[in-house]
């Protein structure tokens, strides 16, 4: 079979992104982009257009007069019309919608507590993009050329995940891994073990509730997938937890943000509850993008959680397959001795090793594998060696003129320079003034540890923040992951947003909607009241 | 196309709370059903509707949902998906092959020449086409069910299938309906 249709919407999507590129580059869409305030995000107008766009007429025409013959490539060449189609639209929502929601929403005026609809809802270019594509395959429908290509929205947001491993330094994961493996390890045996008790308290049957007890306690529709087999689940109890999940998954990725911006959440903070109390993963990442649209902490704080969780998928899958045997043996035992001859469900039989190494997510592999390639200082410039980084940024202090302390900002400093009690602080700050910029790592921390004594004044605390700033830098090319995690996810979430089907959500219902429902909003509640009231306990900022 | 059903006077009149013998006859019925309580219903009245020696063929429509049911799931690994899917559909398989051996056995019993399909897509669609691979005398289906009562939510286009059908078409009452109202 050939899967690669001969259709010209590619070509056509190429032509409008090099006409996107060009006319942004003659500046005739200045005047737009002043509207809309994203002046920032010009040059990135220019060359991801023509670099896509090239791309789109190259692919386009060889669709249009190629010969396809089936095989790898032919499957290859059928799904890159779909990526572009979704890159394409995450391009218009990034650039052209989501700034013109913002101004929209400021011209509303502050609604909640001083902030703007926006603001408190999330709408940014994430949750515009999720809506987007969930709105566009349950009215329009996918077109047919681009099926394919949406599917390859997952590859887009494994291949974020892995590259979010070079942002994390060692201590961080240390940090995050301890508070994440305490909160994951409670809400997801608890949650799994509630459903399950749930399940039998209403006579649920073994496969409905073994599947449903994955998705909610787990990672959503990925865990129900990879549980369902294992319970022998029917096709009707997957329709129902899977309809249940999404459900509810919409709906956190809306409230989750609103709620924590209501509360004055850190990302930190924010990012744990969202990696614990959300049940898909997919959303966990629209959440937190949404609650910090403009930095990547919230989602690098609720991936690690997110990933933690999907290292306990084996686990439970294991765990539901001896339970699920134990069950049904019971069950089957107890109606054999009634009904001598009665037909018994075989139960599968559990390799526990073949469980564990299927399950295991590989895309978690490369994400370990690009963090400690960051830790050997692989993506260092010359010159700079593994020991000089520090919190996943690297010293220099070879400043340009302008970046050098100025002569007001000297003065800042010599105004407080007797208020430094310890040598090692007075030193570096002396060093500080003498030099208009930090000499040393040492003198980093020092004066790092000035700051935090006290001592300064509100403008010397500034000047002395402003200076530790600049010499520490990111390595250029993780300053580049940066930037292409964020479109990754914002390409993956759209193409997520178009394979969410009504027809799907609306298979939740009945037990496992109200089992779900229990135990998601205990899920959720429970994990924010943990971070808020043990937040110090698990070494997360509140503010 | 010869339509074989007469109505018989008698059995026309409504018995509340009894089951009615079958008001229809018919040599050749397509029957939609998918093992839903409403389509067992349906799957009743075509048995009676259809004369010994009569053809009743069943189709099965796998609904359309079915396509995007792994949803936004991205975290397993591809073999996990292709597990879970092929898994999926040797157990749709499964389901359908019972609910057709059922139907098939007391289509025997009662000397009807029984032939079956399943489709995947619009169930009006699939109703329509199917309608027209054959000459049928009607097309049997159960109603959508009551509000309240469990089930998949995958509802047949009423509207699309009528404007579409060229035979005459027989809704069955859903179960659940009569149940309501003695309530």
């Amino acid at each position: 079979m050939v899967y690669t249709k001969r259709h010209i919407a590619v070509l056509i999507m190429g032509l409008a992104l090099l006409a996107l590129g060009y006319c942004t580059e003659l500046g005739l869409l200045d005047d737009v982009i002043k509207y809309l305030g994203t002046s920032r995000s010009k040059p990135a107008m220019i060359t991801l257009p023509y670099t896509f766009g090239a791309i789109g007429v190259v692919i386009g025409l060889w669709q249009l007069i190629g010969l396809h013959r089936p095989g790898g490539l032919d499957y290859i060449n059928s799904a890159l019309g779909g990526a572009l189609f979704i890159l394409f639209v995450a391009m218009l929502i990034r650039w052209f919608l989501d700034p013109l929601v913002a101004v929209w929403s400021r011209a509303v005026g502050p609604v909640f507590g001083g902030k703007y609809i926006h603001d408190v809802f999330g709408l940014n270019y994430i949750v515009l993009g999720i809506v987007a594509g969930i709105l566009l395959v349950n009215t329009v429908g996918i077109p047919s050329w681009a099926q394919n290509g949406v599917r390859l929205s997952r590859l887009g947001l494994k291949t974020g995940v892995v590259l979010l491993g070079t942002l994390y330094f060692l201590q961080e994961i240390l940090h995050l891994g301890t508070a994440s493996f305490t909160l994951i390890g409670i809400f997801v045996l608890g949650s799994v073990g509630l459903v399950l008790w749930m399940g039998r308290l209403m006579t649920v049957s073994n496969s409905m509730g073994g599947v449903l007890s994955a998705g909610v306690g787990v990672c959503g529709v990925s865990a129900a997938v990879a549980a369902a087999p294992v319970v022998q689940a029917k096709s009707a109890e997957i329709a129902y937890t899977i309809g249940t999940i999404l459900l509810w998954g919409v709906g956190c990725m809306f409230v989750f943000p609103t709620v924590g911006k209501l509360l004055h959440m850190s990302p930190e903070a924010f990012g744990a509850w969202a990696g614990t109390g959300i049940l898909n993963s997919a959303q966990v990442a629209g959440a937190a993008l949404a609650f910090q649209p403009d930095g990547i902490e919230t989602l690098k704080v609720a991936e690690i959680f997110n990933i933690t969780r999907i290292l306990f998928l084996p686990l439970i899958v294991v765990w539901l397959a001896v339970w699920y045997v134990r069950r049904e043996t019971a069950v089957n035992g107890a109606a054999q001795a009634q009904s001598v001859g009665a037909m018994a469900v075989s139960a599968p039989r559990v390799s526990v090793g073949r469980v564990i190494v299927d399950k295991f997510p590989l895309f978690v592999l490369g994400f370990i594998f690009m963090f400690l390639l960051n830790l050997t200082g692989v993506f260092l410039p010359k010159g700079v060696s593994a020991n000089d980084l520090w919190k996943g940024q690297y010293f220099d202090n070879n400043l340009k003129a302008d970046r050098l302390l100025k002569d007001k900002d000297v003065d800042a400093l010599r105004a407080v320079a007797d208020k430094a009690k310890r040598s090692d602080h007075k030193a570096a700050l002396e060093r500080l003034i003498a030099n208009k910029k930090v000499m040393s790592v040492s003198d980093y921390h020092a004066l790092d540890g000035l700051s935090a004594s006290g001592a300064l004044s509100k403008e010397a605390k500034a000047v002395v923040s402003g200076a530790r700033r600049s010499v520490m830098h990111t390595p250029k090319i993780v300053g580049w992951f940066r930037d292409w995690i964020v479109w990754l996810f914002a390409f993956g979430l759209t193409g997520l947003g178009m394979q969410i089907t009504i027809a799907s959500l609306k298979q939740a219902g009945g037990q496992p909607l109200v089992i779900g429902g229990v135990v998601g909003t205990i899920k959720a509640v429970g994990s924010l009241i943990v971070v808020i009231v043990f937040a110090g306990l698990l070494g997360l900022s509140t503010l | 196309m010869s339509v074989k059903a007469e109505r018989r006077a008698a059995d026309m009149a409504p018995q509340p709370g009894r089951d009615r013998p079958s008001a229809l006859r018919a040599s050749s019925v397509l029957l939609a059903s998918h093992d839903t309580e409403g389509s067992r219903a349906a799957e009743r009245a075509a048995l009676d509707a259809v004369v010994p020696g009569g053809r009743l063929h069943h189709l099965v429509i796998v609904p359309e949902f079915w396509r995007s049911i792994t949803g936004d799931g991205w975290r397993i690994n591809a073999s996990t998906e292709h597990a879970f899917c092929d898994y999926l559909e040797a157990q749709i398989e499964r389901e359908i092959l019972e609910h057709l051996n059922r139907v098939n056995a007391q289509a025997r019993a009662r000397g009807i020449h029984y032939s079956a399909s399943s489709e995947h897509g619009r169930l009006a669609d699939c109703v329509v086409a199917a309608s027209e691979k054959a000459d049928y005398d009607l097309v049997m289906i159960g109603a959508p069910r009551p509000k309240g009562e469990p089930g998949l939510r995958s509802r047949l286009d009423l509207d699309r299938l009528t404007r579409a059908l060229r035979i005459p078409l027989v809704v069955v009452p859903h179960p659940g309906a009569s149940r309501k109202r003695s309530r």
